[in-house]
């Protein structure tokens, strides 16, 4: 997915993407399963972004994305001199400044959750384009739902326990017995991007339990 | 970062388990592999360009510019790699990124981050590329369904397209466009078990030259007023005093190739390092004592490097984090299966 696909992803959850372009991008999205999950995980960091009334993530999750947004001085002038609903296309310095750990973990919860609110902000695009594709009995209903939006697991808070430095540590050292195309891949990968923590969980029992 | 080992007694104390001879074979390069007869249809074979592959990138000079795409990201890089008297040398930059740069020459490592201000410098053993390097073999092939799909001409280059699809989720497959002429990777798109590229790789240039001046090697970032962290020169215990790490289950084809110590830049304790291939796909374990006043209770945390995948968590009062170019739950299986054994004991895991 390109940067210009993302841009105008951001730019119709902000209300500003011309209506032509909202069309060809809805019917877009309606075929599109991997632009559809982007789209999602778009609505749930949006909404947890803006504080949006009707998110109830989880206090500690939310805490952790704001935390790192304001930790970021880029995004936190940027965001202060624009308003964070003023159309702040909040996706470019979340991806440029690699706070993968906020975002992954949301775009984590809302992959097991199928968010009602991704849902909702979706249903009311289509339906506000002349050719909107027909929504489902069942998106429609999960969509009325929104406002009771439950994380269903709480991830367990804790302190940082690989930092980025020591990360980059362990990269570098593993590389060195990677394939040399895997090798390639990773180091590739580091050079372009913080290193970022992806998400803080419980072992799921069925990892403790073995595969074999 | 050295071996405990190689510290104490000038040789390498890492275990060659059971990949030893095929990395040797491997790393001594294509005079020393059995080579088929061109044209035949053993040297035909999808697998048979996946080693011509690996030994070009690993035994040829080249300067090449890619882009690399993952997440929706696109960057330029450049990579220098040079062979010149048996001595590795390589750069990897970042062209309009972080402009972070990577640089090896021989077992010198270093890591130029100048969003951090910091430049890691590991210096690891002039044997290691011997010991732990990855080769498909019949049991690595068996996890993954390797096919040659075609022949296309991709960037004035004519290519095979070589499919490598992992038959599990616990290993990632690759898409692989190799240059029929030189054996290089033209292109490489990384796919989950779905067929999904979630990364990949296209060289927009790439010059095989005959000499590469030391020249190329040099950082082009200023470390004026840097952070320098070098692995420390501490003295480390005798290898048998210390405790033996193992991995009592793995992913089925994962097996461990080695097991080391290891001090890392900015660390003043030893760290065991513990390495898992399938043959394709490699997960590395390093285990580290944690310190007195480091939180107690068991915690863990995920992380991704592009692709990649780290997972840390604390067993017995040591961290322990896995870092692999494999799915998360791959990395996260591996590293809660972790022990501390009798150092007697010490033998290659269960499969």
């Amino acid at each position: 997915m390109n940067e210009e696909l993302d841009s105008q992803l951001s730019a119709m959850f902000d209300d500003e993407l011309p209506t032509a372009e909202c069309e060809l991008l809805a019917r877009r999205l309606s075929r599109d399963e991997q632009l559809k999950a982007r789209w999602g995980r778009y609505a749930v960091m949006g909404a947890v972004i803006r504080s949006e009334r009707g998110v109830r993530l989880n206090a500690p999750l939310a805490g952790r994305v704001s935390a790192v947004l304001l930790a970021e001085p880029r995004l936190a002038a940027s965001g202060a001199a624009r308003g964070l609903r003023g159309g702040l296309r909040w996706w470019q310095p979340l991806a440029a400044t690699g706070v993968a750990a906020g975002v992954a973990a949301v775009s984590i919860l809302w992959l097991r959750t199928q968010s009602p609110l991704a849902s909702a902000a979706l249903n009311a695009q289509l339906a506000r384009t002349p050719t909107a594709v027909p929504v489902s009995a069942s998106v429609a209903a999960t969509a009325a739902a929104a406002a009771s939006y439950v994380v269903p697991r709480t991830p367990k808070i804790v302190p940082i326990v690989v930092p980025s430095t020591e990360l980059a540590n362990y990269v570098v050292a593993h590389s060195m017995f990677s394939s040399p195309v895997a090798r390639r891949n990773l180091l590739s990968a580091f050079m372009t991007s913080e290193p970022g923590a992806a998400g803080v969980e419980d072992v799921p029992d069925e990892a403790k339990s073995g595969t074999q | 970062m050295r071996p405990r080992a190689a510290r104490n007694s000038g040789q390498l104390l890492a275990l060659i388990l059971a990949s030893a001879a095929a990395g040797a074979a491997h790393a001594a390069g294509p005079a020393a592999a059995q080579a088929p007869t061109p044209g035949t249809p053993a040297e035909q074979a999808p697998t048979r360009w996946l080693e011509r592959m690996n030994q070009s990138l690993t035994t040829r000079n080249y300067d090449g510019t890619f882009s690399h795409w993952h997440g929706g990201r696109v960057e330029m890089l450049r990579i220098i790699h040079r062979v010149q008297d048996g001595v590795v040398s390589e750069r990897l930059a970042s062209l309009d990124g972080s402009g972070r740069e990577f640089i090896r020459t021989g077992p010198s490592l270093a890591c130029y981050l100048p969003d951090k201000r910091t430049v890691l410098v590991e210096q690891r053993p002039r044997e290691e590329p011997l010991v732990g390097f990855p080769t498909v073999d019949d049991q690595s092939a068996s996890f993954y369904d390797i096919r040659e799909v075609g022949r296309t001409r991709l960037n004035r280059h004519d290519t095979h397209v070589i499919t490598v699809s992992p038959k599990d989720e616990y290993r990632y497959g690759y898409r692989l466009w190799i240059d029929d002429a030189t054996a290089m990777p033209m292109k490489t798109q990384l796919c989950d078990a779905h067929g999904h590229i979630i990364e990949q790789i296209v060289f927009a240039s790439l010059t095989l030259a005959a000499h590469i001046p030391d020249s190329a090697f040099r950082p082009e970032v200023s470390t004026e007023g840097f952070q320098w962290l070098r692995d420390a020169a501490l003295p480390l215990p005798p290898a048998a005093a210390a405790l033996a790490w193992n991995a009592m289950r793995l992913p089925p084809g994962f097996r461990m190739t080695v097991r080391s110590a290891q001090m890392l830049p900015g660390s003043a304790n030893p760290v065991d390092h513990l390495v898992f291939t399938d043959g394709l796909a490699s997960v590395s374990v390093f285990v580290e004592a944690q310190a007195s006043h480091a939180p107690s209770p068991p915690v863990t945390q995920s992380a991704t490097v592009g692709s990649s995948s780290a997972f840390s968590t604390v067993i017995d009062g040591h961290k322990i984090t896995a870092v692999g170019e494999v799915p998360p739950a791959t990395v996260q299986f591996i590293a809660t299966q972790v022990k501390a054994q009798d150092p007697s004991s010490l033998g290659a895991p269960r499969p």
